[in-house]
């Protein structure tokens, strides 16, 4: 049996404006790999990540972390908060402080520790996320993509199993977004399980090892990406495209460039390389 | 907009300790305070002037410009303790006055002493405070406070205040220009009507952003406390030795010209 660090069983929440963000929702978070939950705007990623948090309490259902319900005293969800450490999408709503240094601070000072562990951990933190030279510049005077920066290096540093990311490469430029899924690759290597949130299927399908695909407050398909990206009904269904790699892929072998039943591209690298070695060139050489 | 803030972050005294930084300001202007010689109110403009323009290289323009600022109301306030009014007049210490039935308004020699001691006076101790808002970011400020152990909910509300302006001012200027490109501010009754309906968004989305902070704070474990931690700073003994011998310096000069030893 599968390992999971995090699950939701028949997670139901009703916003205190009548809303229903999650209608009756299963899901289950491999440990220790990329999971990308997809879905269209409204699709309730962000209110199922303020339950993993426990920010949000279910109206029905349950959270269980490790293999455990969460309970809602005060003590638990300061462990549970420690332990699940959620990135928010607009980093001007998370960075409270006007100094860098203080702003990661925050988070480990939280946890109790001594200020010498504290002090390595922000040092850590900024290194991680490439943000040293920030360090004595005010936060209203960081563009947006530090700001990014420094919004995870607030959640690294209090070392969280889990890395909840809203939106991590929404506004960001590509070069930035490309920095910060590698940033990911490099959490993750320490066995940190990372959780994205994002519409963008092309990101989810190159980057993820698992998908998760949610709609009107339900998770209405999951899998690996080749599989998850394959069923076009299940696409349909949650509004979303289909990534183009497999576009292209699928064109390809309709017109007889590569053999069929070969493994789906995961990137551009892999699908050229498939081109270049596997396939059957009809044109000008 | 007169960039303090950002001059704060830039000047030349940035890596001295901010808390011999705020001694500086704080001891002299303690000492302008208390002696009320213009001459000595004057030394002390000049000194600042001479730490904020020649030590921390803040432009000469700058420095004017921001000592034009207290100059209008400073004025009004000065000339009202100049002119003084009476009902039996003012006798020899009158310099220049009219009498209008029978109440006197004039200036007598000691309103005008004291009328320059004040003025000078304000200015000294102003400059004390633009020499720390110039050379000390308000977050250095904060980590002072803090060594002072001033109480913590003060220093948590200065924090977030600082933070906030600087958001709320993007907000603003934000659905500004999102107004002004649907010709918000064509005319005059389209700005009124704009100016309002910024003013109440901007209310609205400080609520919002409220929610969200606390949120955030929260799920980072946030216990009623921003606890952090400023980075550390190298303590310059060269400097407190000067500032020590500036200030005493200061204090000694004071109390020969008030026993009117020397000038």
């Amino acid at each position: 049996m599968a390992d999971y660090i995090l699950e939701a069983e028949n997670l139901s929440y009703i916003y205190p404006d009548g809303t229903q963000a999650l209608k009756g929702l299963y899901l289950r978070i491999p440990r220790s790999q990329k999971t990308a939950v997809l879905g269209s705007n409204g699709a309730g990623k962000s209110t199922l990540f303020l339950h993993f948090n426990g920010i949000l309490k279910p109206k029905s259902g349950t959270v269980k972390f490790n293999g455990n319900n969460v309970s809602y005293d005060r003590r638990s969800l300061l462990e549970l908060r420690k332990n699940v450490g959620i990135v928010f999408q607009d980093p001007d709503s998370q960075l409270f402080s006007a100094s860098v240094y203080q702003e990661i601070s925050f988070g480990p000072l939280n946890l109790g520790l001594t200020e010498k562990t504290v002090r390595d951990r922000v040092e850590r933190a900024m290194t991680a996320t490439g943000i040293n030279e920030l360090k004595d510049k005010p936060t209203h005077m960081l563009s947006y993509g530090q700001k990014k920066r420094v919004t995870i290096a607030d959640i690294l540093a209090m070392e969280p199993q889990v890395l909840i990311c809203d939106e991590p490469t929404a506004w960001l430029d590509p070069k930035h977004a490309k920095q910060t899924l590698q940033l990911f690759d490099k959490i993750i290597q320490n066995g940190t399980t990372v959780v994205l949130s994002t519409h963008d299927v092309d990101l989810a399908y190159s980057w993820a090892d698992y998908v998760f695909i949610m709609s009107d407050g339900r998770v209405i398909g999951e899998g690996v990406p080749d599989k998850v990206f394959s069923d076009d009904a299940l696409l349909r269904n949650a509004d979303l495209d289909r990534p183009w790699l497999v576009d292209v892929h699928d064109l390809l072998i309709k017109k007889g460039c590569i053999p069929p039943k070969a493994t789906l591209p995961r990137n551009k690298e892999e699908l050229f390389e498939k081109i270049l070695y596997h396939g059957i060139c009809t044109g000008e050489q | 907009m007169l960039n303090i803030d950002g001059f704060a972050y830039t000047n030349r005294l940035r890596q001295v300790h901010p808390l011999e930084k705020a001694a500086f300001a704080f001891i002299t202007m303690f000492l302008c305070i208390g002696f009320s010689l213009p001459v000595f109110s004057c030394i002390i403009i000049l000194l600042m002037a001479y730490a904020i323009i020649g030590l921390a290289r803040i432009p000469m323009k700058v420095y004017l410009k921001l000592m034009s600022l207290p100059l209008s109301f400073l004025s009004i306030g000065v000339l009202t303790i100049a002119v003084s009014i009476s009902t039996h007049g003012f006798g020899a210490a009158q310099l220049a006055g009219i009498t209008i039935s029978g109440i006197n308004i004039g200036i007598t020699h000691s309103g005008l002493h004291s009328a320059a001691g004040l003025f000078f006076k304000s200015l000294g101790a102003v400059s004390c405070l633009y020499f720390l808002s110039l050379t000390t970011p308000a977050v250095e400020i904060v980590d002072v406070m803090r060594k002072l152990k001033i109480p913590a909910l003060f220093i948590e509300l200065t924090d977030l205040i600082y933070r906030f302006i600087f958001v709320m001012l993007a907000t603003a200027e934000d659905i500004y220009t999102s107004q002004s490109s649907r010709w918000g501010y064509a005319s005059l009754k389209n700005s009124m009507k704009s100016l309002g309906q910024l003013t109440a968004a901007l209310f609205i989305k400080a609520y919002h952003r409220s929610q969200t902070l606390f949120t955030a704070l929260s799920s980072r474990g946030y216990n009623g406390r921003l606890n952090v931690l400023a980075p550390e700073y190298t303590v310059s003994v060269i400097n407190i030795v000067i500032i020590a011998i500036v200030e005493s310096t200061l204090a000694i000069t004071a109390i020969l010209l008030e026993m009117g030893k020397i000038g």
